[in-house]
């Protein structure tokens, strides 16, 4: 097991290489001169460029390529990850509160997620062909043809829009009330993108929690279960679940992982201030040094949730060989 | 079992994609004709004949299919047949609703007898000869309580009147009745369709000689001579009337931005922000001819002097400064927003300028039939013959309504369907190649090749897909022109989609190659490539195909995202997804919900049914699938 979790961590290596030498081009090729953006612009001409030379020394922009990529992982392992121009403050700052957004939304949306796919996966393959197999087939075909932005704006427009149930975007605010009155309204400006978050991903995750069950329900030992004269509720749920819950245990990290990864389209249709929100603002305001962290965030975290799924996978399944 | 096959082998083989098809349809309707058992199948059809027969006998893939011709029908032979013109927007048309009854007038009009026709931006004003006022066509605005009223909806105290004269705004209606009672409903948002204290008092002493409704601000002239304006006139200050003009004015010929006033020595002055307008013929300002009627357009006015000599002047553009040839005596002028008219006195209607809303095409009608009264207004122009009868023409409406610019949706929709299916259709091209290489090379070759392959999808697979890809369009998006912009779309789409077909391919391919067929043509000493392409390749195409379709509504998913965001094709250069990029305002959503819900409706559509035909496809293809 310890030799397996090695290798996999040794073949990441190349993969984190190509990605931060990815991103470190694109911080290279991204327009707009960064000493110049680091400098004061009230500076008098006679001594701007002075200042200028200082600064590019300063950043080691005077070095070889090779050289400041080392300088910019070195920097960036350190926690000095440049300057946002969007928020004007370091860009390690300004990438907590939006982080703390996107991971509140999140928790909610797969909480949501998983109370709905497990049980409907479930109940699908128990009942497949049947009519409410069919429902949620039907479901999920209509859910995968729609664009997140779309559900978003139906929502908009019939739930907050004609209905006035629930606002139609935006953060909550202090004035909103103290204590108990304050977290509820979190809830009334999260309830609309939690909603759309959970449509867009729920048939993809109730599609794998019935292959997965159908998968279980066809072995041999579900047959010698049923033969024995078990009761049906004690075969599907003791003995087909629990095999079940192996592939499912994947999602289940992978949605812990993505608690941190924001949705753009979402957040930016509902104006919630989350990651995908501001890397849409930093983008659309020139703002790439916070863009491109937000990327290498992404991406590093992508690359954690895989490694660590493969590993579960192989520790809760014996069957898989570790070769 | 044997001698059944016997029977009709020919029949059998022959029956091919088109049979298959009618066979369909018949099944549509009578009972289901015999299945072929898979001993048979397998003896007497390829499997191409088998999937695709197999496809014929699904019903929703066919719907998918025939969804998704008919959409590709709207949009590549719809761009063929409705042109677009990028550069061109009409502001005076913002923002209507769907709709395409601008010229259905009311019967009833026409049997009371037509004193008065005048047009607005997608609506007419009609007065009959028993002073009842019609409205038709389509709400200009959305209505909000002090905002604006329905145009369509005649207020009650009109209803009751006597009205003598009407005249429509952009997005107003003003009448008169016979007792000098000025009346205004509609858009009020500059409170053009308010009554200033000053004109009430005037009104109540004053008779009216003339209403004119303009783009967003009213005018009333008086019978002594004195013009009042009111309403949005701060973009073309038409309120500032030369003091030298006041209590002299006989006439007045209204436009956007310019007003043409007719004085009583006969002299023409111009008002407003349009400079081409204010170059007023010269003799048509020192008095050396007499004016008589003049008439006004976006850029251009027109004047008739006593001896029924015709003065144009302003913008060339259109061929408005063209007068066509004519015979007769001119009886009356009439102006659209582009379009200049006179009316002859043998009752044939002349009329040139902008034909963009068919505003040239004269009915047949109106071509052998005298006419006695013409209006042009805004687009839709109107003409009465001897007989009472009323013809119409010129903008009939626009099905999908318009967006912020005036643009028609409809085509915007249209040629927006060609741009998202074929930036989609490219980026998923890219993708399966990119697949195809990667999965096949690692799969066959296997060992150091399918490591360092492995591990470069791996990375891609890594990379956060639309965050990546926002970001990468937005750091190219100053450097390129907005054509390649589409192409950089496709190649960044294409380069971040390929991993995951990448690893089903190499998947299947460790399992074809241990496979029997591959070592007898290893023994045979056939080239690798060969190997691959020929003999490996066939059994893996289900599975591609089968990821292509479902690849390929991921990717007009994505597109659509990607330009609502505003990181995808640039406008004016439409898309499904940026025709929608302005619907992040509230206000977009709440009122103008065609902008968005029509194009998004296609996205949808367009991804459902290719959805649909995977599906099918899949099922077609792997009959075990749908036992699961």
């Amino acid at each position: 097991m310890l030799r397996y979790i090695v290798r996999r961590i040794i073949s990441l290596i190349p993969v984190v290489l190509l990605v931060t030498v990815m991103l470190f081009a694109l911080f290279k090729v991204m327009p707009g001169d960064p000493v110049r953006m680091m400098l004061n612009p009230g500076l008098k001409a006679e001594h701007y460029q002075a200042a200028y030379e200082a600064m590019r020394l300063k950043l080691g922009l005077d070095k070889s390529y090779p050289e400041q990529y080392v300088r910019w992982i070195t920097n960036t392992l350190q926690g000095e990850l440049g300057w946002s121009t969007l928020e004007n403050r370091p860009v390690k700052d300004a990438i907590k509160e939006p982080l703390k957004n996107t991971v509140i939304l999140n928790i909610f949306v797969i909480v949501l997620e998983l109370a709905i796919a497990l049980p409907v996966g479930i109940k699908c393959a128990v009942k497949r062909g049947k009519l409410y197999d069919n429902f949620w087939q039907v479901f999920s075909m209509f859910t995968y043809a729609m664009p997140s932005f779309f559900v978003a704006l139906t929502l908009i427009y019939t739930i907050s829009i004609k209905l006035k149930l629930l606002p139609p975007g935006g953060m909550p605010l202090t004035i909103h009330g103290k204590g108990f009155s304050y977290y509820l309204s979190w809830l009334r400006y999260m309830a609309l993108p939690v909603i759309t978050l959970t449509i867009i991903s729920l048939a993809g995750t109730i599609r794998y929690v019935r292959n997965a069950m159908i998968d279980a329900l066809s072995q041999d030992y579900i047959r010698t279960a049923r033969s024995k004269g078990l009761a049906e509720k004690v075969v599907i749920y003791s003995h087909a679940f629990r095999n079940a819950l192996i592939p499912v245990s994947t999602i289940v990290i992978g949605a812990i992982f993505s608690l941190f990864a924001g949705s753009p389209i979402t957040e930016t249709a509902f104006a919630w201030r989350g990651i995908g929100h501001v890397l849409v603002k930093a983008l659309n305001n020139r703002d790439f040094m916070l863009a491109i962290f937000m990327n290498l965030f992404l991406s590093m975290l992508s690359i954690t949730a895989n490694f660590v799924a493969d590993i579960t996978y192989a520790l809760v399944d014996p069957r898989i060989k570790l070769e | 079992m044997d001698n059944r096959r016997q029977r009709d082998p020919v029949l059998q083989e022959k029956r091919g994609v088109l049979q298959s098809f009618f066979a369909f349809i018949k099944r549509l309707f009578v009972k289901e004709d015999k299945k072929l058992s898979v001993l048979e199948e397998e003896a007497l059809q390829t499997p191409a004949k088998t999937v695709i027969k197999n496809f014929f006998r699904h019903k929703l893939g066919i719907l998918g299919l025939l969804g998704f011709i008919a959409i590709l029908t709207f949009s590549f032979l719809g761009s063929k047949l409705v042109p677009i013109n990028l550069s061109l927007q009409e502001t005076t048309l913002r923002n209507i609703r769907p709709g395409y009854n601008y010229l259905k007038y009311p019967t009833q009009l026409v049997q009371e007898g037509v004193k008065e026709i005048s047009s607005g931006a997608s609506f007419s004003v009609g007065l009959s000869q028993a002073g009842n006022v019609y409205v038709w066509g389509t709400v200009p605005t959305y209505l909000l309580e002090g905002f604006a009223t329905s145009v369509l909806q005649v207020p009650e105290e009109v209803q009751k009147a006597n009205i003598v004269k009407v005249s429509a705004g952009d997005r107003h209606i003003l009448a008169l009745d016979d007792r000098n009672q000025l009346y205004c409903w509609g858009l009020n948002n500059f409170e053009q369709a308010t009554l200033p204290s000053k004109l009430q008092s005037k009104l109540a002493s004053t008779p009216v000689a003339q209403i004119v409704g303009g783009e967003l601000y009213s005018a009333v002239l008086f019978a002594d001579g004195e013009l009042f304006v009111w309403g949005g006139t701060m973009g073309n200050r038409l309120d500032i009337v030369p003091l030298h003009c006041q209590g002299r004015i006989t006439k007045i010929a209204a436009s956007s931005n310019n007003m043409a006033l007719l004085l009583d020595d006969g002299t023409v002055e111009v008002t407003g922000i349009q400079t081409v307008v204010k170059q007023v013929p010269e003799q048509l300002q020192d008095g050396s001819v007499k004016v008589v009627d003049i008439v006004a357009s976006y850029r251009n006015a027109m004047a008739l002097d006593e001896q029924g000599q015709l003065y144009v002047w302003g913008d060339p553009e259109h061929g408005m400064l063209r007068i066509p040839a004519y015979q007769g005596q001119i009886k009356a002028l009439a102006a659209g927003k582009s379009n200049l008219a006179v009316l002859l006195d043998n009752g044939q209607v002349v009329i040139w300028g902008d034909n963009h809303y068919k505003q040239l095409e004269l009915p047949e009608k109106v071509q052998s039939q005298p006419v006695t009264q013409l209006y042009c207004t805004m687009f839709q122009n109107y003409a009465v013959h001897q007989d009472g009868s009323l013809s119409a023409w010129g903008n009939k409406g626009f099905i999908f309504g318009t967006d912020e610019q005036g643009r028609d949706l409809l085509t915007r929709v249209i040629h927006g369907g060609r741009i998202s299916l074929t930036v989609g259709a490219i980026a998923v091209v890219i993708s399966v190649v990119i697949a195809l290489f990667f999965g096949m090379t690692a799969g066959f070759f296997g060992g150091m090749t399918d490591n360092i392959l492995m591990r470069f999808t791996d990375f891609v697979m890594s990379i956060p897909f639309l965050p990546m890809a926002i970001t990468l369009s937005a750091v190219v998006r100053g450097k390129v022109s907005e054509m390649n912009r589409i192409y950089m779309m496709m190649v960044i789409m294409g380069f971040l989609m390929w991993p995951g077909l990448a690893r089903l391919v190499r998947a299947q391919i460790l399992l074809e190659r241990e496979k029997d067929f591959v070592l007898a043509a290893r023994a045979l000493g056939v080239r690798y490539h060969n190997i691959i392409v020929r003999h490996i390749l066939p059994n893996i195409f289900n599975l591609v195909l089968v990821n292509i379709t479902l690849a390929y509504a991921g990717s007009l998913l994505t597109e659509a995202g990607l330009s609502y965001l505003g990181f995808g094709v640039a406008p004016p250069t439409p898309s499904w997804g940026n025709i929608l990029q302005n619907a992040q305002s509230l206000a977009v959503i709440e009122y103008y919900w065609w902008r968005w819900l029509i194009p998004g409706t296609f996205v949808v559509l367009a991804a459902l049914c290719i959805n649909l035909v995977g599906d099918a496809l899949r099922e077609a293809m792997d009959p075990r699938a749908s036992e699961k």
